[in-house]
């Protein structure tokens, strides 16, 4: 009895022995890793570094740059959460309605998932050509009369962030739909039922009913979505010239990390110290809307 | 026994997470050109050959990996080619150095060679010296590969600079198309800012002296006094206003395109094929580019893609306002390197070898000629002739070949080759610093704010300086 309870924990083990394993050597050990790195001054040309204490972090509060990108970061991510949750939660609803009954729900569904299957390369080249200065856009905008002459669309800031925001939604708009579908079809029919026989209207059941069950989802699509927009990177970086021009308003966390780790001599301490900071932020961050979001009812 | 076999299945999916991990890393370096050809001829030569790991920005110098194969059968060299748009080659290359991926011989641009000639990495080359004197490699071509006396990179190219103009339009707006009589007139700044304006009154707007203000950024910056770092402090040098302020006046008064670099517009306006967002035809007057400016860029790009307008016999060549060099390639060899003698070789044959230069100058290596060697080779690898090699001896010796050539005459005649022999042994190489690339790249988008109206030149200083602190932290700015 106890040799058969033993082998049944050590098949446990061995089942989840290769996440471990993996999360060890590509989870773990980086966080540490980058940790240790950040109080170095090591670079990649000269591959050694000395402990220079919170020279790196003293120095990222020096100027401006590094709070200019933690405040295009959440900008950027904010402006695009909003909107992406709200058109998810409105097309999820639709969707799901028993009374409105949509036909090719799932063609829908997936139309709206396709631009997530693109390479964010080839989204913002896409989106690059569309708006350079000899482009179709100024094109079509010229020729109209929308505008008096052609415009360097990705020189101005409004428009640079505009479109960092809108690519953003677009391509992720379609995953939180998914998510929310399958948290809201989840919801028993039963409830809405009830509600119906009450005489509830929409609105009363989807505070009433649906939000609070989809709560657990919710939490799930912030902390993910908060996690993916603190560390976007690919969208703004190939957007413009991969420094977060125009005048440094699309530059991100990220890619400030990046550009310190790619900068002449390859400067990886200063850029683990971006990346510790990021990473302690986030989690701060993630933290605070799990407790403000967790089930209250538990507590009592 | 069962408890084994979950260990030996776990362990399998450990190792088989781990080589997915670890795969991307090697493979998906190679450019799409590249890659196709040495995957399919690694299998077939991998047991006896010894491979020779070469990274460049572009494909070019495969044409010569591949000529080095002819004469070193024993030899497979393995060509991976990473862009540098936007700073890739120089990230990736500093990422594998120290570590198993790196590679054996390495190209290094002009703008970031001198940042590796500086550093441990490279191997001492004194071995080639005799070598590049029986060439007589331009001074300044070894200078930069120098560093405390240690030689550690060589150039295949020299790269003086020129000015290339229409012909039809120096007609048109000037009366006369001889170059000796354009260069006079555009021999000073105020000369060609002269020549900007009269084209704008002439055409009523609709040809530009330039496509872009950048175009004149490298005559600028290769005219001032000092480096951009001197004694580990930012030097701004006044040619570099005076670069901003010209770029401003070129903008305000619709001397120039507006078209960036390397982008549509820019080689739009090469064959005429521009056209601003209301439809209307426009005209670029001149190009500032280099002696590889002209086979790899403007003459590759005198046919527009529809096939309707060919600049192809219009174009004439002079030094312009100021002197200068643009770009050009070093090798170099890792230290770590375990085929150094060969990674040598290799830079011998491809920099100072004069059949090879001689080949590689004069369109020897065609299509067909490399396709006998690997028949894997991509059909853009051929070299056109034309590319101003390092090596006096072979530009003394090929130079009266180009009187008739395919390029004189896209040039209607004007030997470009002779012009930049001149022009080469007075280039120097005393202001490039390891920093130039990063530096001059973060200047790029506060100038073009500046020159769109966003930013005032103040702010353009500041924003400047916030980015090079990010990238420098020990650098000294005021």
């Amino acid at each position: 009895m106890n040799l058969t309870a033993l082998k049944k924990i050590n098949h446990g083990y061995l089942f989840i022995a290769p996440f471990v394993i993996g999360f060890l050597i590509f989870g773990l050990y980086p966080v540490v890793n980058t940790l240790a790195l950040s109080f170095t001054d090591m670079t990649l040309m000269t591959r050694e570094g000395n402990w220079n204490d919170f020279q790196n972090f003293t120095r990222l509060f020096a100027d401006d740059v590094f709070m200019t990108a933690v405040g295009n970061t959440w900008l950027l991510w904010i402006l695009n959460f909003i909107p992406q949750i709200g058109i998810a939660m409105l097309l999820s609803m639709w969707f799901t309605n028993a009374r409105l009954r949509l036909k090719g729900v799932g063609l829908w569904r997936a139309m709206f998932f396709l631009p997530n299957l693109l390479m964010p390369a080839a989204v913002a080249a896409l989106f690059f050509s569309l708006f350079s200065y000899y482009g179709p856009v100024n094109q079509v905008m010229v020729r109209f009369d929308l505008l008096p002459e052609a415009v360097h669309f990705l020189q101005k800031i409004p428009v640079a962030r505009a479109l960092v925001i809108f690519i953003q939604w677009w391509m992720w708009f379609g995953q939180t739909t998914i998510i929310l579908m399958a948290g809201m079809t989840s919801i028993p029919v039963h409830l809405y039922e009830a509600a119906m026989v009450d005489g509830a209207t929409s609105m009363q059941m989807f505070t009433r009913i649906t939000l609070p069950l989809l709560k657990p989802i919710l939490v799930y699509i912030f902390v993910t979505s908060l996690v993916g927009g603190m560390q976007m990177f690919d969208i703004p970086y190939l957007l413009t010239d991969g420094r977060g021009s125009p005048s440094q308003s699309i530059l991100t966390n990220t890619i400030l990390m990046y550009t310190k780790f790619a900068s002449s001599k390859g400067h990886i301490g200063a850029a683990s110290a971006v990346g510790v900071m990021v990473f302690l932020m986030t989690s701060v961050c993630a933290m605070a809307i799990m407790y403000f979001l967790r089930d209250k009812d538990k507590d009592k | 026994m069962r408890k084994s076999l979950f260990s030996i299945v776990s362990l399998l999916i450990i190792a088989s997470m781990l080589l997915a991990g670890c795969t991307p890393a090697t493979t998906a370096a190679p450019a799409a050109t590249a890659a196709p050809a040495e995957a399919t001829q690694a299998p077939a030569a991998s047991t006896e050959k010894t491979i020779l790991n070469v990274w460049s920005f572009t494909n070019e110098i495969n044409t010569m990996a591949i000529a080095f194969e002819a004469i070193h059968p024993e030899v497979d060299v393995v060509y991976t080619m990473i862009p540098m748009t936007n700073g890739e080659y120089q990230t990736k290359l500093k990422a594998v150095i120290g570590t198993a991926d790196t590679p054996d011989v390495i190209a290094l641009e002009a703008a970031f060679v001198k940042e590796y000639v500086e550093a441990d990495f490279l191997a001492d080359l004194a071995d080639l010296l005799p070598a590049a004197q029986a060439a007589q490699t331009y001074q300044f071509v070894i200078d930069v590969g120098t560093d405390n006396g240690v030689t550690k990179a060589f150039a295949y190219q020299a790269t003086p600079g020129a000015v290339f103009y229409r012909r039809s339009l120096a007609t048109e707006y000037f009366g006369t198309d001889d170059p000796a009589e354009i260069q006079a007139m555009m021999s000073d700044l105020d000369g060609f800012i002269e020549m900007a304006a009269t084209i704008k009154e002439k055409s009523g707007g609709d040809t530009y002296m330039v496509a872009s203000s950048g175009d004149f950024q490298n005559p600028f910056f290769a005219n001032r006094a000092q480096p951009w770092v001197v004694d580990g402090a930012l030097v701004v040098d006044p040619m570099v206003e005076e670069y901003i302020n010209i770029a401003k006046l070129f903008r305000d008064n619709g001397y120039e395109a507006q078209a960036q670099q390397w982008q549509e517009g820019w080689f739009a306006g090469m064959n005429d094929s521009l056209v601003d967002a209301d439809g209307n035809a426009k005209q670029v007057f001149c190009y500032f580019l280099p002696t590889w400016g002209l086979p790899y860029v403007l003459a590759p790009n005198s046919k527009s893609a529809d096939g309707a307008h060919d600049t192809g016999g219009d174009w004439g060549v002079v030094t312009g306002p100021l002197p200068y060099q643009w770009g050009g390639t070093w090798l170099g060899a890792m230290a770590e390197s375990p085929n150094l003698e060969l990674a040598k070789e290799f830079i011998r044959f491809a920099t100072l070898d004069e059949q090879n230069l001689t080949n590689w100058a004069t369109g020897v290596y065609t299509n067909a000629y490399l396709a006998a060697i690997d028949p894997n080779v991509a059909p853009d690898q051929a070299q056109a002739a034309g590319d101003f090699v390092s090596s006096k001896v072979v530009v003394n010796k090929i130079v009266a070949s180009f009187d008739n050539s395919e390029l004189s005459a896209f040039l209607a005649g004007q030997n470009s080759y002779a012009g930049f022999a001149e022009a080469a042994p007075s280039v120097n190489a005393k202001l490039m610093t390891g920093s130039d690339d990063a530096i001059q790249r973060a200047l790029n988008d506060p100038i073009n704010q500046y020159l769109n109206g966003e930013i005032s030149m103040d702010d353009l200083w500041s924003i400047w300086k916030d980015a090079l602190r990010t990238e420098f932290p020990d650098l000294v700015i005021k």
